[in-house]
């Protein structure tokens, strides 16, 4: 008797539950009309994480590109802006404010994994696409999500490849690592172990430091004393000025190897008082003064359209994880649908603008395994080091 | 094991949490608040100092001094405005304001600054390193905080002991009502106790930036890391948290160098152990208060 | 040629009138004791002349300036010092420094205090010297001797209470607040008290308002006596007078003793 009163109290607040949802589906406004496709981006405009916020501007400029030119079959671009304050629960926020007032049809970028993680069910529900998180955690593909469509390299992949250069072209045996006590940080360790297990070799130290730690001296020493000629670093821009501070104090020079969560030279030169210089990094995009015509092109309607911001890596990514979605528009053609866009970014193979060549597949949202090396010279300056490159490792692909 | 150089190590940033706590301990003798603004506070006039730096160009010791000064008066300000009005606020009551202090500092600061972090380095050369015996390297920032948190201490032992205000001070601290009726004008005893608290913080502070980075958001860790060695030394006595620090440091260091990842909560956990043990601290005199 | 007096003076407490309208004379170098059974506000009167708390109503003039709306510490220097009931004493600190705590109004060098800084010749040396030959004069005044360097905290109640009555005295007040300075106190503790109360009196310049529930020691020592209950004056006069008023009696000798 009691058992059955509380399965239809359950019964009926689940439908309950249901019609609300339904409801909140139903009063959705369209994400486009005749004249405009409405996208959007959450970013961190305040707050600690604020400088990867240039993200969301980045894409900003890339959609005024493509209004200047003209639109798209005859629909402009309207980009909505939210900061979140890189807070998961700003992030709902925000997202839901974009979706269920403003009716967005799909979103791009997006920086950082929580924030990610907040919303990617509640966007795949709503049948909102979005193309490529500013994060690589393969929670975002794996299992396949059919409405999310990732590019960022994932950080297993890149470990993976860095490994192998600092085995291959700098012939070093020696090497440690100090990874954030994260999924970032052990998605790292896992890809550089893997590759060296490949050439029978270990990690002479593998050292996890938390995100808000500041004093690293103990495990400085650690990697110093472990022998190790090249360090790996999948950490935080200030754990990895306290590392490169800490280990310049107890006179430990290694190769320094990080992932290309590091990758805005200017900023870590700075921030580290030159002591970035020599610092070798994996990149998701091509070097700030790259003489590619794409990245020309980008470059001058930044300084035209833009000139307050500054060039920096993170600005410019913005640009390549939006591109994929301008190109799969054009592709649909003016009959747009979800189910069209669907189709057009499931069939984008071997893509590439100023990032690397992504691919997507209706079984595989993950557009990429490759990475280019790069190098801080002298003054923050870019070195080439090696092309992108792929991970003939990488498991996700089979 | 590098031994020479964990002691060195564990020592040197032991002495800057002891340092930071003296500050939070300042207070907390005085007004009995543990002000959770402490680290904000450190963070404020770091941030000061590098914005003279940046901006004016001066010399660094102007910058020094200014900062100085201005962290005086912050701390002053702080009191005045924040926990003056409220006449007789709960333990809790305390707690909230001290906090509402602590957001209104780091939300100003980002405004202000930014929260991309900043470089910041005190005119140490850290190239030139000693290596009194082998294998244990001791750097010019290693040596200076162990310089200015003597000095300090020895100025507070001679303020505390032989001016009349620190003995005002002291008599304030234990003793509020008697005080008063001594003539001891108390107001001023917080404000001063305030603005000494935030001096000594913000030394720490730019001891801990020249580390790390600058961002709004850099004292945290180092508050929470203070604030167990000021439990740790009982709250209540300088030398204590002097010692409580120094522990700290030692006990991170040389547990974290085999056991890395239970580095950031190692220390916790000797504090639980030591309150359950001594509940007022290591170096706590026993207090029965009156009621 | 009033010295000090209380006007007027009103204070409640959530409802509860602990004083009201309270007014005496109190006339230089007498002793003015108050009695009243437990809870008639004799304390607080105290608390609102010592500026702890604030009177709703009324005036409290010391050679001619009214002290009301002052802070604490600005009564004390303008000399007025007391004990408390309960004992508010520096524990933490040995009998001498909590002594020479009470010098705190008196010392005017600035900064740093006697002979560490400034070396022996010098003002604030002079100073300190006569500080800690008052502090001395006081310890031996009540025979303190014994105790000078321990701290306070380890005193017996009695011994703590004298300290208290020290350190008063070492601020060379010109009022004399004393709450209760014989509670807790054993008789032979009690007859030297009542002594150096008389003492006080004669050598030093003071004026002296005493709270005390020891009929005894009131009848023998005050100039002048105030009766109160429920906040409110029962009578004012000398001891004799109030001995054998009947309201007094009642209100107070009957329950109490
Ligand atoms: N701060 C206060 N808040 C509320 N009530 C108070 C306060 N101070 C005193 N009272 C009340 O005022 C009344 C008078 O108290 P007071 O301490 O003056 O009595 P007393 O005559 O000194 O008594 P005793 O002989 O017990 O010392 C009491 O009812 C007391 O509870
Ligand atoms: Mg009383």
């Amino acid at each position: 008797m009691m058992f059955r009163k509380k399965m239809l109290v359950s019964l009926f607040a689940a439908l309950a539950v249901l019609t609300v949802a339904n409801i909140t589906q139903a009063a959705q406004p369209a994400g486009f009309d005749d004249n405009e496709i409405r996208i959007g981006q959450w970013g961190p405009q305040t707050g600690p994480a604020a400088p990867w916020g240039s993200v969301a501007r980045g894409s900003k400029l890339l959609f005024d590109i493509v209004n200047e030119e003209g639109g798209i079959h005859g629909r402009k671009i309207k980009y909505f802006i939210r900061d979140d304050m890189y807070n998961p629960a700003q992030t709902v926020a925000v997202v839901k404010e974009l979706v269920e007032r403003q009716g967005i049809f799909a979103f791009v970028g997006g920086v950082g994994s929580a924030p990610g993680m907040a919303v990617k069910d509640y966007l795949a529900a709503n049948k909102i696409i979005w193309v490529s998180p500013s994060a690589a955690d393969k929670e975002f593909t794996q299992p396949l999500n059919p409405y999310l469509f990732a590019v960022y390299p994932l950080y297993k992949d890149e470990a993976s490849i860095l490994a192998k250069y600092i085995v291959e072209k700098l012939k070093t045996k020696k090497i440690g690592i100090l990874y954030q006590n994260d999924a970032y940080g052990k998605d790292g360790l896992e890809g550089a172990k893997e590759r060296l297990a490949t050439y029978k070799m270990s990690l002479v130290a593998e050292i996890p430091v938390e995100p808000t730690e500041k004093d690293f001296a103990s495990q400085i020493l650690r990697l110093k004393n472990s022998g190790a000629e090249a360090v790996l670093m999948y950490v935080s821009p200030t754990a990895a000025v306290i590392t490169l501070k800490t280990a310049a104090s107890v006179g430990f020079k290694p190769q320094w190897v990080s992932a290309n969560t590091l990758s805005d030279y200017p900023l870590m030169f700075k921030i580290t008082g030159g002591l970035w210089e020599g610092v070798i990094t994996g990149a998701f995009g091509e070097t700030p003064d790259s003489k590619s015509p794409l990245m020309v092109k980008y470059r001058d309607a930044a300084k035209r359209l833009t000139p307050q911001e500054r060039w920096g890596t993170f600005y410019y990514a913005g640009i390549l994880f939006a591109d994929p979605i301008v190109e799969a528009l054009k592709k649909v053609g003016r009959n747009l649908s979800t189910e069209a866009l669907l189709k057009a970014l499931n069939s984008i193979k071997d893509y590439q603008t100023i990032g690397p060549r992504i691919t997507w597949t209706p079984k595989q949202h993950q557009g990429t395994d490759s990475v280019m090396i790069q190098k801080c010279g002298p003054g923050a300056s870019y070195i080439m080091l090696q092309d992108w490159t792929t991970n003939d490792l990488a498991t996700w692909k089979k | 094991m590098p031994f020479g150089q964990l002691l060195v190590e564990g020592l040197a940033i032991g002495a800057c949490y002891g340092l930071f706590a003296t500050a939070v301990v300042i207070i907390y003798k005085t007004s009995e608040v543990v002000n959770f603004a402490q680290g904000e506070m450190a963070m404020f006039s770091s941030f000061v100092a590098f914005h003279i730096l940046a901006v004016y160009q001066y010399p660094f010791w102007l910058a020094f001094v200014i900062a100085m000064l201005f962290s005086i008066l912050l701390g002053v300000l702080i009191e005045f405005l924040f926990l003056r009005p409220a006449k007789h606020p709960s333990l809790l009551g305390m707690i909230v304001i001290t906090l509402g202090a602590e957001m209104f500092l780091m939300g100003l600061a980002s405004w202000k600054w930014g929260a991309e972090q900043k470089f910041f380095s005190l005119p140490l050369d850290p190239s030139v390193t000693y290596e009194p015996v082998k294998g244990m390297i001791v750097t010019n920032w290693a040596i200076a905080v162990f310089a200015v948190a003597s000095t300090i201490m020895l100025l507070l032992y001679v303020f505390f002991k032989y001016t009349r205000l620190g003995v005002a001070m002291r008599a304030t601290q234990q003793n509020k009502h008697a005080a008063k009726i001594m003539g001891i004008r108390t107001e001023r005893v917080f404000s001063i106790a305030w603005g000494f608290s935030s001096l000594i913080g913000a030394v720490a502070g730019m001891f801990f930036a020249s580390r790390a980075t600058l961002d709004p958001a850099f004292m945290m860790e180092p508050f929470l890391r203070a604030f167990a060695a000021a439990v740790l030394g009982g709250l209540m006595s300088i030398p204590g948290v002097i010692i409580g620090g120094g522990l700290m440091g030692l006990i991170e260091n040389f547990f974290g160098y085999y056991w890395p990842s239970w580095k950031p909560i190692v220390a916790f956990i000797v504090i639980i152990l030591v309150l359950c043990l001594r509940p007022s601290g290591l170096f706590a005199k026993h207090y029965v208060k009156k009621v | 040629m009033d010295y000090f007096k209380v006007e007027d003076l009103c204070i409640s407490f959530g409802g509860l009138k602990a004083v009201n309208n309270v007014a005496f004379n109190v006339e230089k170098n007498s002793i003015f004791s108050i009695i009243g059974p437990n809870g008639s506000g004799k304390t607080t009167i105290f608390n609102m002349i010592s500026g702890i708390y604030k009177p709703d109503l009324g005036r409290i003039v010391f050679a001619g300036e009214n002290l009301v709306g002052l802070t604490p510490d600005r009564i004390a220097r303008r000399g007025v010092a007391r004990t408390f009931q309960n004992i508010e004493l520096f524990s933490n600190a040995t009998v001498m420094d909590n002594l020479l705590l009470g010098r705190h109004i008196h010392m005017k060098t600035g900064v740093f205090t006697g002979a560490f800084l400034w070396g022996r010749g010098s003002r604030a040396a002079r100073e300190e010297i006569r500080n800690r030959e008052i502090v001395e004069g006081i310890i031996d005044f009540l025979d303190l001797q014994s105790v000078r360097n321990h701290f306070v905290a380890s005193l017996p109640y009695g011994k703590r209470k004298l300290v208290e009555v020290g350190r008063a005295l070492a601020v060379e007040p010109k009022i004399l607040l004393l709450d209760e300075p014989s509670a807790g106190m054993n008789t032979e503790e009690k007859q030297d008290l009542n002594i150096w109360i008389k003492d006080i009196q004669a050598e030093c310049d003071v004026t002296i308002l005493l709270i005390e529930h020891d009929m005894n020691m009131i009848m023998g020592i005050s100039d002048r006596i105030f009766a109160i209950n429920h906040g409110e004056k029962i009578m004012e006069g000398l001891p004799q007078e109030v001995q054998s008023h009947p309201e007094v009696i009642k209100a107070y000798l009957g329950e109490e003793r």
